[in-house]
């Protein structure tokens, strides 16, 4: 039997480390991110938000957690028991495995061992690719729940959800397009290092196609992780809870789950793509650590997406089948020739 | 959308422009940072309310402590709820400011709507509608409030204008949760 040297295990061990503590970030992400999604829509419409759990509230998470833990977990008496129980996991998976292929900054050295560690689970050369193709998986998980549920209301979520990732995946890509196109890479490492400098190297300020592609790629993304304005598959206003009307217990907070980590991926991408990632904004006398320039940046999209949504009504269906189809489309073809011809 | 054929220009600007859209998103962030109107009651602060506040009843006293009620049951005519008991009785040993006092003065609050007519009948101004509203309670007892209760003096004195947020305890003994505002430590209201 072949013994591998130390430097493979220890190489093995690390991505097993880096895997662990991503995952346990991504479990452990939608807690704040649930107290701060209700702290702003409180402030937003002049209310306090959670108060009286903890200190401002700060406990609540926890609260919700354990409400959402006792829970009965219902499954249905006429649902599809398999696909029912799979589902939130079909939507869980794919949420989490686009953090394989993210990165959150340049190498740094481990001081006591002295070693090299990339602060990347895998860079892969086609790295946009992967996460364009992993993210539009997600969808699964919400048709096959509105599916197996048996129920209308879920089914009508489900099919929305299909019909708009369809409609909307398609400019998302021809908007990634225009980012590689700038970059001339499709890993997300190459695409940041492309922007280093300053302010003005990166994507969105790339004139005059930058700030389209930007505003080509938010709204599309919010359309595909189902958030107001474009949260059609889960519509209270006419489809009861949409795809997870049927859901209850554990099963519906890995819905949530799917849903924030999935706010996550698109705020870290849409940092990477089109705000240099982990590169300052201005060359600064001191060293600031290059992770505080990535967290901060990603913490303000996710403030704009709880902005966005606590803003904004909900867009009609034909109406978003129209923005999807006869604007964004379009638009982003005409963009790609342009960002072609200014490439030349 | 215009209603003339075409494109309207300045409105396709404005759409490429986002301008609604951050018009909307300036309103939103502007209530985000402002101050939270929200009274957090019953933890923290309880409301003062103003003079016209209609509440429960108060029966009240003269200069020299004699009641100014003289039985005359006019608040019992008035009422549109026939919620108000009236038993007259004479007795003059000062009690009262005449030689006609009430025995019995009785208010159901359940069947009450805090309309204020007993107020405006009442000829002495001995009956009032004061300021206190936390009425919930546990069973019908506490519903009937009798002339003993409605003597004792008020937790708000009639000095303060209301109109605040005064700090508040709240305390929950086994007895029955109480809310008691500290009037020394107000603040105006948020809004």
């Amino acid at each position: 039997m072949m013994i591998p040297d130390i430097s493979t295990i220890l190489e093995v061990v690390l991505i097993a480390v880096k895997v662990v503590v991503v995952t346990m970030i991504l479990f452990g992400l939608p807690l704040p991110l649930t107290w701060l999604e209700r702290k702003v829509a409180g402030h937003i419409q002049v209310r306090l938000g959670p108060w009286r759990v903890g200190p401002h509230g700060l406990l609540q998470p926890f609260a919700d957690m354990i409400k959402l833990l006792m829970k009965e977990d219902i499954v249905p008496d006429r649902a599809d028991k398999f696909l029912f129980t799979i589902a939130p996991l079909l939507a869980m998976v794919p949420a989490f495995a686009v953090f394989v292929a993210i990165p959150f900054g340049e190498n740094i050295v481990i001081p006591v061992i002295n070693k090299e560690v990339s602060l990347y689970i895998s860079d892969m050369n086609v790295g946009i690719l992967y996460i364009l193709a992993i993210s539009g998986l997600g969808v699964y998980g919400i048709i096959l729940g509105g599916w197996a549920s048996n129920s209308k209301y879920s089914l009508i979520g489900g099919l929305r959800s299909s019909a708009q990732m369809i409609s909307y995946e398609i400019s998302i890509s021809f908007a990634v397009i225009g980012v590689v196109m700038l970059s001339n890479s499709l890993s997300l490492v190459d695409i940041v290092r492309s922007q280093g400098g300053s302010l003005l190297q990166w994507n969105f300020f790339y004139l005059p196609v930058g700030p389209v592609w930007c505003a080509i790629f938010i709204i599309g993304s919010l359309a595909e992780i189902n958030r107001i304005p474009f949260d059609l598959p889960e519509d209270e206003g006419t489809l009861g809870a949409g795809f997870h009307t049927e859901y209850s217990g554990m099963k519906f907070a890995l819905f949530m789950l799917a849903e924030y980590v999935a706010m996550v991926s698109v705020s870290v991408l849409t940092v990477i793509l089109f705000f240099g990632g982990w590169n300052s904004p201005v060359p600064l006398p001191i060293p600031i650590p290059p992770i505080f320039w990535f967290v901060a940046k990603v913490a303000f999209f996710i403030y704009f997406f709880m902005w966005v949504r606590f803003t904004l009504p909900r867009y009609r269906y034909d109406q978003l089948m129209t923005i999807g189809w006869k604007i964004l489309i379009p638009v982003s073809l005409v963009t790609i020739l342009i960002t072609g011809f200014m490439r030349i | 959308m215009s209603d003339k054929k075409g494109i309207d220009i300045l409105d396709l600007i404005k759409k490429v422009l986002f301008t609604d859209f951050v018009k909307g998103l300036k309103v939103t962030l502007g209530y985000n940072i402002s101050k939270s109107i929200t009274h957090r009651y019953p933890d923290d602060e309880k409301w003062i309310p103003y003079r016209r506040f209609r509440g429960v009843h108060t029966l009240n006293r003269d200069e020299n402590g004699r009641e100014l009620c003289v039985a005359c049951e006019l608040c019992v005519k008035a009422c549109p709820t026939s919620c108000i008991t009236v038993v007259p009785m004479e007795d003059d040993t000062g009690r009262g400011i005449a030689d006609r006092v009430a025995k019995v003065w009785r208010v159901n609050l359940v069947r009450c709507l805090f309309c204020g007519y007993c107020e405006d009948a009442c000829p002495t101004r001995a009956v009032r509608l004061g300021r206190e509203y936390e009425l919930a309670c546990s069973d019908f007892r506490c519903t009937v409030r009798n002339r003993e209760d409605l003597l004792m003096p008020q937790p708000v004195p009639e000095s303060i204008e209301g109109g605040i947020v005064a700090k508040a305890k709240f305390e929950r003994p086994l007895s029955g949760i109480k809310v008691t505002a500290d009037l020394k430590v107000t603040k105006k209201r948020a809004w």
